[in-house]
């Protein structure tokens, strides 16, 4: 896709080699601007990690913006409600490959008549509520973490461990993202209040906002910071301490043993962006049903974007003055782990915290790869130190008594191998296959 | 089709990432041969023309050789195994300059042949992988087929690679190692009319052994720069080195002999210090991780050195090739632990 060079202001990983964040550097100064809704929106019943929540609207219905259009599923703890992100029409529900798993998955097309008002909850005072409801309003509100996992929140707001820490990740690693950095510009007091609310809920003694902006950068939101107890904790430049695995390492100097999670050693990480969520969903009574977002293109440059969730890539790419004719293929989120699709129609997701779009011009490198030299530069660079070469020689072999000694589940995907690989391979298939693997000989 | 199934086909999803770095392979050889370059003009400097020509001969044998392969490839429509002929032009010039000064021109073209046709195409065709480092396979194999002529009566007219005057040498006693060290003293700087002592003229200007190795100073400080720039397997680099001093201390501490003058010897000696940075690093023959790596460099010091005081004819290169074929296994040990398993750290 991009190949792009060293410059002076770059993340530095291990053995020296640097991820490029032109991409990012052409963003930060670019403030939030607000899509209006599209025509049409496509609203898949499933944007979070779970199973798909139940239609309860007809084709025909007539929909209120912030109205829930999918219900979770009875007994089901993780699912988390779909909401209308506009006033509209439901004209059908359909099924359409998911972005984020390749299989077909139901989605509802709602016919815009106008963009409402969202405002379907009722706005809560927090020292009127008990902890449990302010999760149930979280989760009532259709809140997954949208750092780009869409983890649903609830259940990381339960956690059935004391906490001690909470971090709250504003890392922007992803090379390609500059919408934290905005967001603690622009909705500084609403993210503050929104980490508070996180911090009540859990209850913890620290919280720690993991940014990798410089002193006196973000003034203002640092004086907010400050003000209410919060550390800022500067993490360095570099793009795999992003991960939630690694940021508790750099942060606390705490290493999460290997198929345990951040709880297990008495922290929590939630993502900025979530925190913005949370306060709204709280303290305005508004479901999850926009986001902020970088766009790039070359043409374009990065563009600070508000959307709302179901709006088609297409719809954005008029907004900006463009079509889809002039591109080949996007990738939605990091584009370093997010998928990358070639259909404009295809809608954002509560977890799409970017769109980058490729003309046929700018070449996909990963196409035709050279056969392995062993460099190792794979090895190098991996930031939880396993061996993605050896795991790809195994997993081609189907050797998963190999593929356990490698350590292949301690993987977090994050894609450093495949970027700095000079045959240009790109392992992530055959690490993620071999995880299923193991899953299956599991099972 | 129906429409749907259209959607589902351009829904297609393609794995992560989308990024890369732009460093290629191509650009990886280009840069190592780059660094191979500086040490040819400099044992040029020292070697004279013959050199410049072992090292036109191999660099283009290789390169025809890799040519008409391509054409071939090309012609057949078959996979073409190497697109550009970079990682050619690095093998031609390692072949160059791992070759001994006193080789005959036709010895080199075979070593360069053999290692183009036999070990850099034909091994990665039928293995899918090298093994082994193609220049010093090549090497052995020939060397196998040269030790022959020791028995003829004239071996160095027949095309002997290695001098037969070698395997009378004595290098456990301090007096025979002193006494083998003459044809490094007859090292001079001719345009400053100086004549340099054994120890100075093996780190610096040495008219015998390897061509690449005309320079020891140069190519440590070269190959050090390609290890940084170019991030070689260092931990091969270091342990050997480390190793072969190590052990150049010991036995001169033994022989009570002059100690710069072993360790000049054992470490400076282009057989070992040019194989050192350019051949035992070649990636796909050498393991990946790091501990493992370790393990190979001293290894490699150990069978160097005792082949060497053995008087072994390609002491160093034979060495080579065994590890190379211990390489399989030494990629089963030595793995890190990764992150979540260092208890030192938390993990379990
Ligand atoms: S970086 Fe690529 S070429 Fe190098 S060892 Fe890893 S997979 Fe092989
Ligand atoms: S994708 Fe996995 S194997 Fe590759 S560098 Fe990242 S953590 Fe390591």
């Amino acid at each position: 896709m991009v190949a792009h060079r060293k410059n002076d202001y770059n993340f530095k990983e291990r053995g020296r080699f640097e991820v490029d964040i032109s991409m990012k550097k052409t963003a930060v100064g670019d403030p939030f601007t607000i899509v209006p809704p599209a025509e049409k929106m496509v609203l898949f019943l499933r944007q979070h990690v779970g199973r798909e929540t139940k239609p309860i609207v007809q084709p025909g219905d007539p929909v209120k913006c912030g109205q829930k259009i999918g219900e979770i599923n009875e007994g089901d703890p993780w699912s988390v409600p779909v909401h209308s992100p506009v006033d509209g029409k439901i004209v059908t529900i359909k099924k359409l490959s998911h972005p984020l798993s390749g299989e077909e998955e139901n989605a509802v097309i709602i016919e815009t008549t106008s963009e409402g008002q969202n405002s379907s909850l009722s706005p809560l005072n927090p020292n009127d509520v008990s902890k449990e409801q302010l999760v149930e309003r979280v989760r009532e509100a259709g809140i997954v973490g949208l750092g780009g996992a869409s983890f649903p929140t609830h259940v990381k707001l339960t956690p059935n461990k004391k906490l001690s820490h909470l971090i709250i990740n504003a890392k922007e690693s992803d090379s390609n993202i500059a919408c934290d950095f905005r967001l603690m510009v622009e909705k500084s007091r609403e993210v503050v209040n929104g980490i508070l609310l996180i911090a009540k809920i859990l209850d913890v003694t620290h919280i720690t906002f993991a940014s990798r902006t410089k002193e006196g950068q973000t003034p203002e939101f640092d004086e907010l910071l400050r003000e209410n107890n919060i550390t800022i904790a500067r993490i360095r430049p570099n793009y795999s301490v992003g991960s939630e695995r690694l940021l508790v390492k750099e942060v606390l100097n705490k290493e999460i043993p290997s198929g345990k999670f951040p709880p297990d050693v008495g922290v929590v990480v939630h993502n900025i962006a979530t925190a913005l969520a949370i306060s709204r969903a709280v303290y305005n009574g508004e479901a999850l049903i926009s986001r902020g977002l970088t766009f790039y293109s070359k043409k374009t440059g990065g563009k600070n974007l508000w959307v709302r969730m179901g709006t088609p890539i297409n719809h954005v790419l008029s907004f900006l003055g463009m079509s889809s004719g002039e591109f080949e293929r996007y990738v939605l989120g990091s584009i370093m782990m997010g998928p990358l699709v070639s259909d404009p129609s295809l809608p954002i997701l509560k977890a799409t915290s970017g769109i980058t779009a490729f003309t046929r011009e700018e070449r996909d490198p990963y196409v035709n790869p050279l056969p392995c030299i062993r460099c190792a530069y794979c090895n190098i660079v991996c930031p939880v130190f396993i061996y993605p070469q050896l795991i790809m020689e195994a997993e081609k072999k189907g050797n998963v008594k190999a593929l356990h000694k490698l350590h292949v589940v301690d993987c977090i995907e994050c894609g450093l191998c495949s970027y700095v690989c000079p045959s240009r391979i790109k392992l992530t298939p055959y690490l993620v296959g071999g995880k299923r693997r193991i899953r299956e000989k599991k099972e | 089709m129906n429409t749907d199934e259209v959607k589902f086909k351009e829904y297609q999803v393609v794995q992560p990432p989308h990024l890369y770095m732009g460093f290629t392979k191509d650009e990886l050889m280009l840069k190592t041969f780059f660094l191979l370059s500086i040490i040819a003009f400099a044992s040029v400097v020292i070697m004279g023309v013959n050199a410049f020509i072992h090292i036109i001969t191999a660099l283009g044998t290789v390169l025809i050789v890799h040519n008409l392969i391509h054409s071939y490839q090309k012609w057949k429509g078959y996979r073409i195994t190497y697109e550009s002929p970079t990682s050619p032009m690095v093998a031609g010039m390692i072949v160059g300059l791992s070759m001994p000064i006193a080789s005959t021109f036709e010895v080199t073209a075979g070593v360069a042949f053999i290692t183009i046709l036999v070990f850099k195409y034909g091994q990665g065709k039928y293995f899918q992988r090298k093994y082994l480092n193609p220049a010093a396979a090549a090497k052995v194999l020939l060397l196998l087929l040269l030790s022959i002529m020791l028995f003829f009566e004239n071996p160095l007219s027949t095309g002997m690679i290695f001098h037969p005057h070698h395997l009378e040498l004595n290098l456990f006693t301090n007096e025979g190692f002193i006494e083998s060290m003459w044809i490094f003293q007859r090292a001079v700087l001719p345009f400053l009319g100086i004549r340099l002592p054994a120890t100075q003229s093996l780190m610096f200007w040495q008219t015998h052994g390897w061509i690449g190795g005309a320079c020891g100073i140069l190519v440590l400080i070269v190959g050090a720069i390609g290890a940084y720039w170019l991030r070689y397997k260092w931990r091969i680099i270091v342990s050997s080195l480390i190793s072969m001093t190590l052990l150049s201390i010991t036995i001169a501490l033994l022989t009570g002999g002059d100690i710069l003058l072993r360790i000049a010897f054992h470490v400076f000696t282009g057989s070992f210090i040019f194989m050192v940075f350019f051949m035992a690093t070649e990636p796909q023959s050498t393991p990946m991780p790091g501990k493992s790596q370790y393990l190979f460099g001293i290894s490699l010091a150990i069978l160097t050195f005792i082949l060497q005081l053995f008087n072994v004819l390609g002491g160093s290169i034979i060495a080579l090739v065994l590890l190379n074929i211990a390489t399989p296994f030494l990629d089963k040990v030595g793995f890190k632990k990764p992150y979540g398993h260092r208890e030192s750290k938390g993990g379990k």
